[in-house]
């Protein structure tokens, strides 16, 4: 995949967290992996059509997860990852994927986006390519979101 | 589900008598016909039907001029226009006087009933359009894909699905569905069914010979094609709609939870002489 296509992402993050009253992010690392992504508690799939093709998977703890319904929610506290702190979660992850597709079609790409799968376990992984994809891991207030890319231009 | 009224206006009795088998045992029914457009204008007045189909050729005027007429009486009437021809004009000018929907003749019950169930959304619900137009073109894609691909028949049962999460131990493989509406597929089974498929798929004899990567790759191929063809079975219907998937994300793994907050999902089962096959679909509410 190009590098290219990963800034999208990150200034989709940056731009977006901040706006829901996250301090703001830093890129902590960025490391090429292959085929599949090893969830880290909460994964959300999100799949990418017309020019952009593939998947991006925002994946995270599940302490993590409740750090950030808890914040999207006016610091309201957060003991169990229960149903309102996924529709979070998901809604998170619409808005950073449409401000993504945004992004992409500021650079003359045009994409569509799929409705996003969140899903929830300590044992499984999620295979999002046939090959290399890059994984950006992001620090939201010493917390750490983990964004796996594997998309290509068509 | 309560019935909906149909007119028919043609002036053939044989296309009357086609499309009236069509609707038979539907919740369509037809409440009047109609062989020429003063009768059209006369029985809708008395009958008040909610969709009508029109044909383009009348003895005293021509569907065009037939569906004017209708539509300056009652605005909210949906007519289908079926002609032997279907051109980019004739369906400009029909939008014009108010013309929904065009078919061609021939026409096939499916396109006939999905065409009339989306003009009539309100009336039958949504979730019931998602289930006739939408979920039923997977349920079709399911059993055929299973079939073609590894010669395995299934009996295949649909049902609204109001589960909050699926549950999975085993392989799930999640496609994006895009343009309208908006969802996701999901097919998942568990490793015994997946690597009983896969063996067939890929004519291995002993278990043992079956790379797990070789099978849940194979799985994700054949999803890909399920999905793949489910998606066309819909966009054949609604031309000008077009639904694309995205590429499959696979999931796999023990006691793995799916959530689709927001969605309208449809649990559709595969039971096999290999074990049950599950295509979840959902899609977007309030599209």
């Amino acid at each position: 995949m190009d590098a290219k296509l990963v800034n999208p992402f990150v200034d989709a993050f940056t731009s977006v967290m901040p706006q829901m009253g996250f301090p703001e992010p830093k890129r902590a690392k960025l490391y090429v992996r292959e085929r599949n992504a090893v969830s880290r508690g909460v994964s959300v799939i999100v799949g990418f059509t017309k020019q952009i093709r593939g998947n991006v998977v925002y994946n995270m703890s599940e302490d993590t997860a409740k750090y950030i319904a808890s914040t999207m929610m006016m610091g309201m506290p957060i003991n169990e990852f229960d149903a309102m702190a996924q529709s979070a979660i998901s809604e998170m992850s619409n808005m950073l994927t449409a401000n993504a597709a945004t992004n992409l079609t500021g650079m003359g790409l045009e994409v569509d986006i799929s409705t996003p799968s969140l899903t929830i376990g300590a044992n499984f992984q999620v295979k999002i390519s046939d090959s290399q994809y890059l994984t950006v891991e992001m620090d939201l207030g010493g917390q750490i979101v983990e964004l796996d890319i594997a998309v290509d231009q068509k | 589900m309560e019935k909906v009224k149909v007119m028919i206006v043609d002036d053939s009795k044989i296309s009357r008598a086609m499309i009236r088998g069509h609707l038979a045992k539907t919740n369509f029914e037809v409440c009047a016909e109609a062989k020429t457009a003063a009768e059209a204008v006369a029985l809708y007045g008395e009958t008040h039907p909610s969709i009508i189909t029109m044909d383009m050729n009348l003895p005293d005027a021509d569907g065009i001029e037939c569906s004017r007429r209708i539509h300056a009486i009652d605005s909210d009437v949906k007519i289908i226009m079926i002609s032997a021809m279907k051109d980019a004009s004739l369906v400009a000018t029909g939008r014009e006087v108010g013309i929904s929907a065009f078919l061609q003749k021939p026409i096939s019950t499916n396109d006939l009933i999905d065409t009339m169930m989306v003009l009539c959304q309100s009336k039958v619900g949504k979730i019931a359009v998602l289930r006739e137009s939408y979920a039923k073109a997977f349920v079709r894609a399911l059993q055929q894909g299973i079939f073609s691909m590894i010669g395995v028949h299934s009996e295949v049962s649909l049902e609204l699905d109001d589960r909050r999460y699926l549950d999975v131990s085993g392989i799930a493989v999640i496609v994006g569905l895009t343009g309208f509406p908006v969802g996701r597929a999901i097919v998942y089974m568990d490793v015994d069914t997946m690597n009983k498929f896969s063996s067939i798929m890929l004519n291995i004899d002993d278990p043992k010979d079956l790379d797990e990567d070789d099978a849940s790759d194979t799985v994700e191929e054949a999803v890909n094609i399920i999905v793949g063809r489910g998606v066309s079975n819909i966009n054949d219907v609604f031309k000008d709609k077009e639904m694309r998937i995205t590429p499959p994300g696979t999931i796999s793994g023990t006691n793995i939870r799916i959530a689709s907050p927001k969605l309208t999902t449809f649990k559709i089962t595969a039971d096999t002489r290999i074990g049950k096959i599950y295509l979840n679909v959902g899609f977007a509410e309030g599209e």
